[in-house]
């Protein structure tokens, strides 16, 4: 194996703290937004539709309107026009004309909000609300995506049931998605009875899509199929899932001298302005968000895993109806809501057809899939899925195709590792077969078709190369913790005993690892302290202030000297990376190394100023700035004293170029204080940053019930240098045993009949508890740093979540053979009605069950 | 139909009101909340009938409260005694979020009426903290280990360990976990969690 | 009317001090009141809007109603004893461990501290269709959802449907049929006994019902007579989730070997149906039989024999086969290296 760098060492970094919001939390004095009262607050409360597809035609809310205590009523005729949207990464898609608007005159699915009630207190709401009488027409509903490509079903919207992406138009910008029709022959269906996934067409005939948007390969795939030793053509279904965030989207807000001010649940804080913003259709004369205008509260937020990661669109309506009612508006949301309005990964149906050669070096990859999209906007997890694939397996030739269908279900987005979960879950299974058809070892087969180093991912871009990877050390990843696992011991156990088969998976995972381009803030004050300005969300990962360890280890300042303000936009906070898909540790520890430099060097030059030479002559440590081998020098207290004096760029009256005009304000308030340093990272970076991990389990299953129970899970995570231990054994054990859930339990269930959910609730969508998973989990991240960072480090959200479902599903086939299950999650019900028949007994393709 | 929006600044709301009122957490919401009347025109008391102000005993402080026949011990913390460190995760039993001790033993206190809680010890989150600040044993074990990401589910899971080590207080790691199994995390953060009781548990005993 | 969840209406509230006074409350306002013990099953109706009782009694300060008592050399347990009380007595424990272990494979810990041994017999059943307020024969309706072409019905009972496939989730109701229990019931006429096994019914009896009590009826007290004190117990139940869930199926039993033979055996299950089933077929087939697996096979294909599966709830007849095989010969552990 080649030598892996390594980082130099570190005094802060990599090493536990304990953060500090933590001693709020445990005391409970931490403040969730249904925590904040306001004097003479009003409560609201939504009316959710009671069936999945109709058209409001008249509402009576007049016996409401006359109640005692009934302040206001707000409808979708009140809500702003559709608003242009952020995407995890930041980037921005115009505003998509059937987008969401936080209520509606057309539901499209069973629990969309169609009003709000605003009272003084929850109870006369909900009394209001059953006072209230709509007429509606119903239209007919899609709630299985696969039924309704079928001819003659009916659609999702009255525009069609598929997305498609209409061409770009040269020089300009992408045109919204489209909602068209697409129906198969029946003929496509045949395909159901031998257990494989029909295969369509992907868009309907005359519709021109952009390239790519639907359709992309790389390699020779059919040659690579014909050459392989074995093929293997594989079905499998991955499971919608709530995110089920423990603290709901609830929200308040009130308005003061033209201000909003909004306590919401949202995974970012200062990206969190411009989302409301836009929703609320407060936008300069340019058409961008007016943040002046918009105040964004949210100290701590109780989970988001994606679903909140602007927080979410129902967040205006309390600050509407505030401006409605001239005050503070309270929405407290219910679990019962968040279900409906609460976000969801969507499923995929995927077939595979693999082709490996008899040394297990896997020869081409054909990928169809079909997303389940839910009624809104289109996610990206169908592509995602393919991407994602085509990085883990390093296939050498590869093609995808995708159709992502509506249906008249809750929305949909964004999960922990979005698309690349359900990549990892749909070709998993086809390696733990692979595995046992060629009588490879596990370990061994995902070993040999690892990516490495700068591994490439993807399609070529038309007319370009393929993109590859900054780094990936999966192998040693899957070498470590075979010996940790005790893999080989494992494997050589026997398999049956008793009532009780035992079997052992590994699964490997991957996903984007962090973005670049963000910047810092913070203030050398004159006490010789640090204020850094954080406008990362709170969400529980701590990197909110993990980020940020990095300024103190740059200049060589205790971390007891270093204050982190955060959770309020109106506390001058940089352009920050919006916490979703793991952007954040790697984006913000970059923005905090390129700051870092920036006070690092204006220390420099003050000092040159005042003691003569040139700055490269003076060093930071030990809080003094000084001449390099010793002489004079300044403590950071008094160079502090000296920005101000000298004011300019050291005190942030001058602003440098380059840096976003959001930062750009924030400096200028905060201008006088002390040394301000502010920097954008404009670092290069060759490749895009991904992270990876390998998850090992052993499970025992009860062959007379079913029941199956998790004996052993560890992973080992390839995510660059480690910042904070403990924080990152959270995440990875944390995100694993998100990703069990999938594999135990969690699941939606309608009635495709009615289109009405029928689990609902944590009791139904049954997330794992505290003895669904072994007592005692083991971790380990192998701490090489990224080279294309300057820290090393990535970030580690995404990739466990696979690793640890599949593990668990690899597990099971490694203990009970091929075909017992062909989707996730697997209960006893599966596993044992298959054991007993002696083929697979799972309904394969009915959606939701 | 709605009415038409008219302007930014509601009436009768300064800007230091509203921030005075949103730090002072705690205040009683609505009036029409306090005097609904009753369902029932009941002829004459009868034995058994609930009287709407009632006392309890939280955090070994008596506190008198007026509370709706049908309120939850959850709502009354929150919204009338500004105890919001007891969180509501799903009002139904499913989650742990709202756990309280009442007479020591951990009760969900979304799903318990507040009359019932009537004349017993009932102890939050804000309840476990000495005086003078010092933290309880379980509150130190969190701080010890960084347990919790998120930590809405804390408060719920640190009262749930303090019940359990009252009748359990040596437990082993997969007894403690059955102890608090009537909580769920959705960070899923089971592992460290457990950690930072079992250290809870080990600095309660010495 | 448009419908909200996650908001209990308004109700007037009695708490009785003593079960006269409950009694009285409970004949004055007829089927208006709603008992509340616990509190588990009926804030879910309640919070849900469905169900929309004017009264609520909450038998929460009737102390007389808590407590294990020793009677006839078995014991009585109040029926608002909770679920944690029963568990932890170390009498049950002793005499009739098959009850603890059932106590305790509900629900959670918290819901146990509260449950009680009335409330977790006596609760309603968990089908998601007739729970989520749709008008079901249960409902008073005309129609099972469960039982449609489209229906999801994984949960839903294997055998004694009559119209409605729901059924019962209660843990310790087989344990106390095994026991042979008695249910006392009180109301302003006096005092009745029922048999455990009697004081469950099914829909082919009252489709909205899943007991005998009748409106202004109590249950008071559960009393286990001596006769199984002693006996080899099991007690098994199958769930999806560790904590919080209901039984995919439960079993349960008590009997007493000599000579290597069956002397006498009582078994029940639960989650087949719409009330827990006494499987005497079984109990005669054992009687005078040695319990290997052999027998323990034969018996449970004898137990499922009049099952009728629906669409996706095939699966419970290998598990109650085995169950009901386990229950006998109990389970052959894996012995690994």
């Amino acid at each position: 194996m080649p030598d892996t760098p390594k980082h130099p060492p570190f005094k802060l970094i990599g090493k536990n703290y304990t953060t500090p919001d933590l001693v709020a939390k445990v005391t409970g004095k931490a403040k969730y937004a249904e925590d904040y009262r306001a004097d003479g607050m009003l409560f609201a409360k939504l009316l959710l539709s009671p069936i999945p597809h109709a058209r409001v035609r008249k509402i009576d809310a007049s016996a409401a309107l006359a109640m005692p205590g009934v302040k206001a009523i707000l409808t979708a005729d009140d809500m702003p026009k559709p608003a242009d949207a952020l995407t995890d990464l930041g980037a921005r898609i115009p505003a998509n004309p059937l987008g969401e608007r936080g209520l509606t005159n057309e539901p499209v699915y069973q629990g969309e909000p169609i009003l709000a009630v605003c009272a003084v207190d929850e109870l006369t709401c909900a009394e209001a609300i059953e006072k209230i009488r709509i007429d509606f027409e119903r239209l007919p509903h899609a709630i299985d995506p696969l039924e309704t490509l079928r001819p003659g079903t009916p659609n999702a919207r009255v525009e069609g049931n598929v997305w498609i992406r209409p061409p770009v138009p040269k020089g300009q910008q992408a045109p919204p998605p489209q909602v068209k029709e697409l129906k198969w022959a029946e003929a496509d269906f045949a395909e159901i009875e031998h257990g494989r996934l029909p295969m369509g067409k992907l868009h309907p005939d005359g519709v021109d899509v952009a390239p790519q948007s639907d359709e992309w390969s790389f390699g020779d795939v059919d040659e690579g199929l014909k050459k392989a030793d074995l093929v293997l053509d594989e079905t499998f279904t991955t499971p919608n899932t709530s995110h089920q965030t423990l603290e709901t989207r609830t929200a308040m807000a009130y308005w003061q001298n033209g201000k909003v001010y909004v306590h919401c649940s949202t995974q970012s804080t200062q990206p969190t302005a411009p989302a409301i913003a836009r929703w609320l259709g407060l936008v300069d004369d340019k058409g961008q968000p007016d943040v002046s205008r918009v105040v964004i509260i949210s100290e701590y937020t109780g989970g988001g895993f994606g679903s909140k990661i602007t927080s979410a669109i129902s967040a205006i309506i309390p600050a509407i109806l505030s401006k409605k009612t001239g005050a503070p508006v309270m929405m407290r949301v219910s679990r019962e809501e968040e279900h409906f309005i609460g976000r969801a990964r969507p499923s995929i149906q995927g077939r595979l057809k693999v082709g490996f050669t008899k040394e297990g070096k896997i020869t081409a990859v054909d990928m169809f899939v079909i997303l389940d999209n839910g009624p809104y906007d289109p996610q990206g997890d169908a592509n995602n899925s393919g991407r994602m694939l085509s990085l883990m397996y390093q296939p050498p030739a590869m093609r995808w195709r995708g159709v992502t269908v509506l249906t008249n279900t809750p929305p949909r987005l964004s999960q922990s590792q979005p698309g690349g979960f359900q990549g990892i879950a749909l070709m998993e299974p086809v390696m733990s077969k692979a595995s046992r058809k060629l009588g490879i070892d596990q370990v061994a087969l995902h070993r040999m078709n690892a990516p490495e180093g700068k591994a490439p991912i993807g399609a070529a871009p038309p007319g370009g190369k393929r993109a590859y990877v900054t780094s990936a050390y999966i192998k040693e990843a899957l070498d470590r913790g075979s010996e940790m696992f005790e893999w080989e011991r494992r494997k050589a156990m026997p398999k049956r005993s008793g009532t009780k088969a035992r079997g052992i998976g590994v699964a490997t995972s991957c996903f984007v690892g962090g973005s670049v381009g963000f910047d810092g803030l913070f203030i050398i004050k004159p006490d010789g302290r640090i204020t850094v300005q954080s406008g990362i969300g709170n969400l529980g990962t701590e990197s909110v202030t993990d980020s940020h360890r990095v300024v103190a280890e740059v200049l060589d300042i205790p971390w007891e000297k270093v204050e982190v303000v955060w959770g309020n936009t109106s506390k001058n906070l940089p352009n920050s990376a919006p916490s979703g898909g793991s952007q954040t540790t790697h984006a913000m520890t970059r923005a905090a190394w390129a700051t870092a430099h920036d006070a690092k060097k204006k220390l420099q030059e003050i000092a040159a100023k005042d003691f003569g030479g040139n700055p490269e002559d003076y060093e930071v440590a030990r809080e003094r700035v000084f001449r390099k081998g010793g002489g004079s020098g300044m403590t950071l207290a008094q160079a502090a004293k000296r920005a101000i004096e000298l004011g300019g760029v050291y005190d942030g009256h001058e602003v440098p170029a380059g840096i976003s005009p959001y930062t750009k304000a924030s400096v200028q308030a905060l201008a006088g204080q002390g040394l301000l340093a502010v920097a954008k990272d404009t670092m290069p970076r060759d490749g895009v940053t991904h992270s990876y991990v390998a998850g090992f389990a052993e499970v025992e299953v009860d062959l007379e019930t079913g029941k199956y129970r998790i004996v052993d899970y560890m992973a080992v995570a390839d995510v660059g240098t480690i910042i904070h231990p403990r924080s990152l054994g959270g995440q990875i054990l944390g995100r694993s045993t998100l990703g069990i859930g999938h594999a135990i339990g969690q699941k939606w269930v309608y009635d495709s009949h009615y289109g009405i959910a029928l689990a609902k609730r944590f009791h139904y969508n049954k997330p794992p508890t505290i003895l669904d998973v072994p007592a005692k989990m083991t971790w380990d991240a192998l701490d090489i740093p990224d080279p294309e960072t300057p820290v090393g480090a990535r970030g580690i959200g995404e990739p466990p979540v696979g690793a640890g479902c599949c593990a668990i599903l690899n597990a099971l086939s490694d203990a009970l053979g091929d075909d017992i299950f062909r989707r996730a999650p697997v209960n006893p019900d599966t596993i044992l009605a298959s054991l007993e028949a002696g083929r697979p007994m799972q309904e394969q393709f009915t959606a939701h069950i | 139909m709605p009415e038409a929006n008219t302007g930014d600044t509601p009436k009768g709301l300064s800007r230091r009101n509203v921030i005075k009122g949103v730090i002072a957490a705690g205040a009683v919401s609505g009036a029409a909340y306090l005097f609904r009347g009753s369902m029932v025109r009941a002829g004459g008391a009868a034995a058994g009938s609930v009287e709407r102000l009632v006392t309890l005993n939280v955090n070994g402080r008596e506190r008198r409260v007026d509370v709706m026949k049908q309120e939850t011990l959850a709502t009354t913390l929150r919204y009338k005694l500004g105890l919001t460190g007891t969180k509501l995760g799903c009002d139904r039993s499913e989650c742990g979020a709202c756990t309280v001790l009442i007479d020591d033993v951990p009760h969900y206190s979304c799903s318990i009426l507040t009359h019932t809680a009537r004349g017993k010890n009932i102890v939050t989150i804000e309840g476990l903290a000495a005086a003078d600040g010092t933290l309880h044993p379980v509150q130190q074990g969190v701080i010890d280990e960084q347990g919790f990401q998120c930590a809405f589910c804390m408060p719920g899971f640190i009262m749930a360990t303090v019940g359990f080590l009252k009748v359990n207080p040596n437990p082993t790691r997969e007894e403690l976990a059955h102890g608090i199994s009537g909580n769920l995390c959705r960070c899923q953060d089971y592992d460290k969690i457990l950690t930072a009781m079992m250290r809870g548990a080990q600095l309660s005993r010495t | 009317m448009a419908i909200v969840r996650d908001i209990m209406p308004a109700f007037e509230l009695f708490q009785p001090a003593n079960i006269p006074d409950a009694l009285s409350l409970l004949d004055r306002y007829g089927s208006e009141a709603w008992v509340l013990a616990g509190g588990l099953d009926s804030f879910d109706w309640l919070k849900d809007r469905i169900k929309r009782p004017k009264v609520v009694v909450d038998l929460s300060q009737v102390s007389e109603l808590r407590g294990i008592r020793d009677w006839n050399g078995g014991l009585e347990i109040g029926s608002m004893t909770t679920l944690t009380e029963v568990v932890r007595d170390p009498r049950v424990q002793a005499k009739f461990s098959i009850l603890s272990t059932g106590a305790e494979a509900a629900a959670s810990p918290q819901i146990r501290n509260q449950g009680t041994i009335g409330g977790n017999v006596s609760q309603d059943t968990r089908c998601w269709y007739y729970r989520g307020g749709w008008k079901c024969y249960r409902a008073g309706g005309n129609i099972c959802f469960a039982d449609t072409p489209t229906a999801i019905n994984r949960e839903h009972a294997i055998m004694g449907a009559d119209r409605c496939v729901a059924v019962n989730p209660s843990d310790t109701a087989p344990a106390l049929i095994v026991l042979d229990a008695q249910m006392v019931i009180r109301n302003s006429h006096g005092e009745r006994t029922v048999n455990a096994e009697d004081y469950f019914i099914g829909p082919d009896i009252d489709i909205t019902h899943m007991n005998v009590l009748k409106p202004g009826d109590l249950l008071t007290a559960i009393r286990i007579p001596a006769t199984w004190a002693g006996a080899q117990f099991y007690f098994e139940k199958v769930r999806d989730r560790q904590v919080w869930d209901f039984p995919l199926l439960n079993v349960a039993s008590a009997k007493f070997v000599s000579g290597g033979n069956v002397d006498r055996i009582r078994i029940a299950v639960n989650a087949a149906s719409a009330r827990p089933l006494r499987l005497t077929e079984v109990e005669d087939f054992m009687r005078g039989k040695q319990p290997t697996p052999q027998m323990g096979d034969t018996a449970g294909k004898i137990a499922v024999g009049p099952a009728d599966p629906l669409r996706f709830n095939g699966y419970k007849i290998p598990m109650m086969r085995n169950l009901v095989k386990r229950a006998i010969s109990g389970v052959e552990e894996a012995k690994w290296a």
